[in-house]
């Protein structure tokens, strides 16, 4: 993890790098690694830290909760029962341990925080500097063409072994056997592997850093579907998705160590196929260009309406999908969480909601964390606006007749659509999805009040957000501190038992837990009126101040 | 267009952010019809002025008027009637070139199509290319094309060339004079003299928030001196003592001598007189060019970083 590492050994670093690139110096790779070290030290350690801590929390919670044999038997039962939550968290084989239940509890967010590990640190290392022309300056020295790639690969390969030693580590101290707890580690750390050395692929194949993202997350919901078929029916279609290698090593099953080589060797492909590429292209080439759009531009597009949701149409569509997609799995296990709470009362205290109303219990607790959602779509949507600032767009927009009341108020009518749109749509979708898994249609009524229940407090921190861009621009990050806090606290207040001042603070607290509790209309009122008036701050504010600001 | 108002009157402008002064007592005056560059170095506040000017910030202190009118409090209003380019050209990276063009249209005055077309073909852009595809001088030909085709009667420009190519400039400056010649106003914002020189009716220069010397520019040259590389065969006697001379600089070289100085345009005949006596060998006469009226103005304080730095991006951008 040291950035000195690259220093001295310069050759016996890498003694392959030099043959490759035209221009390759010794010592090129070692710079490269110092430089790529230096830009990416903070990012690689926010994710070992984070990934640490969640896959180190998750077994720490579930060895507190699941502290006998018995108990442990009695989750694999509910969660063997129906084929819903194989396909969320795959088919865990010896799911009888306290390592089977860790591996099911952590399988959704391994699916996806792994392979985003690997993307993340290549795609930033390779085609976002490319893209910057920062490469450029960088190529122009005593750098070959194949070697940021390659440095970016041995970075992310640092950063993930790195990972997977932690994980390990975590896994064992709370009793998970050893064998079974590197086993895991391993397999996931290889799955990281497989997905860094695929973007490593895609950064030559596409023109721009977004495309890198876009194609390899393709990648990766097609190997989340293809394992989850494969789990499902129980057939070898698991072994086409990377997830299902990962899945086949059945640490704490039948152990089966090879199967640890084919992401390993695929990976390995993968990466020797991306840095035959980068020494052979040209500098900013792809083999993928960007295609050609329509000329003119449609009446609508030329509203500022129109313009406005142009700009927010990706961040939307993006929360939008995370909360349909929360919702939908939700509610496909309403019956399998509904019977799990009915034989498991602590698995209901695990989840927040309480052991006597269990199906209005899971729709309050599905419908806050879906407030969390919509309202982190409200404060980015609002930062865009600081985006288009900060960049330049806004002076060009206001230098023709548009008025900024209008170009402010265009956006402010497009965000509060898409925050509409992103709460009943998901609503709907909890509310259909549940009443298929318990065949009763009740719940989509519910669901939905429950979800509008929650506007207010939404549109709160949009107001919040709202006025801190009109006054100061570069104030804006206190909407996200203020995000984080509410977000903590609508999480974990109730879980840490915390002090009820504390819970007021956010928002959400005062919405009153739909439909749990009755919803408090005088609260709701209130927020309501509290978001008109910062909202009417951020607007006079905006027109008095100059543009741009940073 | 009335011929009494000024399309931009600003009078002892000040602008303070924080403890810095941006503007410091600036004045413009542009008259309809004409091209006006407004010179400076950078960071010498001349996007500054033309966001004030824009209604985009609100003046500290001074007089300024657009059309006659206020900016800060009338901006929309008075933007129907100029197209703006920005410095530093944004576009939106989601969309092409064309779309942008009909964004950017949609809130200028009324689009020629017939120029759109016609500049579209002459500044040879790909419409259908996604901005985020497009090279930096792409970018910018878009934000040009957006204001050249407005039916505008003012074009504020602020650097407009950078990034361009030298055809690309050239087309730039064709286009500039015909809508000049269609009785457009033109503000021109520019560090790089020859552009000006090329377009400018009139020129101010600013420095450090401040109008130094503002003209045509057959005054600002009138102003400035003439530059004289000369060798003769002879000595040329009494050439240091001669009217209007300076920055003289004598020496043989072997059968010839050899002499560099400066001169005012009223008094070059005489000289030229006297190198002739002498036999002239060869002669270069560089005539009194922007370049040299900038040098001149900022060149007696090498103390100050701006001007210092100005100078040497002077000297790179005129080589």
């Amino acid at each position: 993890m040291s950035t000195d590492a690259g220093t001295r050994p310069q050759q016996a670093t890498h003694p392959s790098a030099r043959p490759h690139g035209a221009s390759g110096q010794p010592g090129g790779l070692a710079t490269m690694l110092r430089i790529i070290g230096r830009v990416q030290r903070r990012s690689a350690l926010v994710w070992v830290v984070v990934l640490a801590a969640s896959m180190v929390g998750t077994a720490a919670g579930i060895a507190g909760l699941y502290d006998t044999p018995a108990k442990i038997h009695s989750y694999a039962a509910a969660v063997t029962a129906g084929n819903a939550l194989a396909a969320i968290n795959g088919k865990v084989e010896g799911i009888d341990s306290l390592g089977g239940v860790i591996q099911d509890e952590f399988g959704f967010m391994a699916a996806f925080l792994m392979p985003l590990l690997g993307i993340s640190l290549v795609a930033r290392a390779t085609r976002r500097e490319e893209e910057s022309g920062r490469l450029e300056l960088l190529l122009g020295g005593r750098i070959a063409r194949h070697e940021p790639a390659l440095a970016a690969l041995i970075w992310a390969s640092a950063t993930i072994l790195v990972t997977a030693v932690l994980f390990a580590l975590g896994l064992a101290v709370y009793g998970v056997p050893v064998a079974g707890a590197v086993l895991y580690a391993l397999s996931l750390g290889a799955l990281a592997f497989v997905f860094a050395a695929l973007a490593a692929l895609m950064a030559q194949l596409t023109r721009h850093a977004r495309g890198v993202y876009t194609g390899a997350l393709v990648v990766l919901a097609a190997s989340y579907v293809l394992r989850g078929v494969g789990d499902v029916t129980s057939s070898w279609v698991t072994w086409l998705s990377p997830l299902g290698w990962a899945e086949k090593t059945a640490p704490f099953g039948d152990q089966r160590w090879w199967a640890l080589g084919i992401p390993l060797v695929v990976g390995a492909l993968l990466a020797g196929v991306a840095l035959r590429l980068a020494s052979r292209r040209d500098l900013g080439s792809a083999l993928v260009m960007g295609g050609a759009g329509p000329a003119r531009a449609s009446g609508w597009l030329r509203h500022p309406v129109g313009l406005a949701m142009r700009i927010h149409r990706p961040g939307t569509l993006g929360w939008l999908a995370g909360g349909a997609l929360f919702m939908a799995m939700m509610g496909a296990l309403a019956r399998q969480l509904v019977d799990a709470m009915a034989g498991n009362p602590a698995l209901a205290t695990a989840l927040g909601v309480g052991a006597t109303r269990p199906l209005d219990g899971f729709v309050a607790t599905s419908q806050l964390f879906l407030a969390i959602i919509a309202t982190g779509y409200a404060v980015q949507a609002v930062g865009t606006l600081r985006a288009e600032e900060a960049q330049g767009r806004l002076e060009t927009r206001l230098g023709g007749t548009l008025s900024r009341r209008h170009w402010l108020g265009a956006h402010t009518v497009v965000v509060i659509g898409g925050l509409l749109l992103i709460v009943v749509s998901s609503s709907l979708v909890l509310g259909l999805t549940a009443a298929l898994s318990l065949g009763d249609g009740a719940e989509i009524g519910r669901s939905m009040d429950a979800g509008l229940a929650y506007l207010p407090a939404e549109a709160l921190l949009a107001g919040l957000a709202l006025a801190l861009y009109g006054l100061r621009p570069r104030w804006f990050g206190l909407a996200w501190a203020g995000y984080a806090v509410v977000a903590f606290i609508a999480f974990l207040g109730p879980g840490l038992n915390l002090r009820p001042w504390v819970l007021d603070l956010a928002p959400t607290t005062h919405v009153g837990n739909p439909p749990v509790g009755a919803i408090p209309v005088m609260a709701l009122a209130v927020m309501t009126a509290v978001t008109v008036v910062l909202v009417v701050v951020g607007f006079v504010a905006f027109h008095r101040r100059g543009i741009p600001q940073g | 267009m009335t011929a009494t108002v000024p399309v931009i009157r600003i009078e002892a402008l000040t602008k303070v952010f924080g403890s810095v002064r941006a503007l410091d007592g600036l004045d413009l005056l542009v008259q309809p019809g004409e091209v006006h560059g407004f010179l400076g170095p950078n960071g010498a506040g001349k996007s500054t002025t033309i966001r004030v000017l824009l209604g985009l910030m609100r003046a500290t202190s001074g007089r300024v008027e657009l059309f006659g009118g206020d900016p800060w409090h009338d901006a929309p209003h008075l933007h129907a009637r100029l197209a703006y380019v920005a410095g530093d050209v944004a576009l939106w990276p989601g969309l092409t070139g064309g779309q942008c063009l009909d964004v950017l249209g949609a809130t200028h005055a009324r689009v020629d199509e017939q120029r759109r077309a016609d500049l579209i073909d002459r500044f040879d852009l790909d419409p259908t290319k996604r901005v985020r595809d497009y090279s930096k001088g792409n970018r910018q030909k878009v934000a040009l094309i957006a204001a050249l085709a407005a039916d505008a009667e003012l074009l504020v420009l602020d650097e407009p060339t950078s990034g361009l190519d030298p055809l690309m400039e050239a087309a730039f400056q064709q286009c500039v004079r015909e809508r000049r010649d269609d009785g457009v106003t033109v503000l021109l914002s520019s560090h790089i003299m020859g552009e000006v020189e090329a377009l400018a009716d009139r020129v101010s220069i600013i420095r450090r928030g401040r109008t130094v010397i503002t003209g045509t520019l057959a005054d600002l040259r009138r102003h400035t001196r003439t530059t004289v590389h000369a060798v003769t065969v002879g000595d040329p006697v009494g050439l240091a003592d001669s009217a209007g001379l300076a920055d003289h600089q004598s020496e043989r070289r072997g059968e010839l001598f050899d002499s560099r100085f400066t001169i005012d345009a009223d008094d070059l005949d005489a000289v030229i007189g006297t190198l002739h006596e002498s036999g002239i060998h060869t002669l270069t006469v560089t005539p009194p060019s922007l370049d040299a009226l900038f040098l001149q103005n900022f060149g007696d304080e090498s103390d100050d970083d701006t001007v210092a730095e100005a100078r040497g991006e002077r000297l790179a951008a005129s080589r």
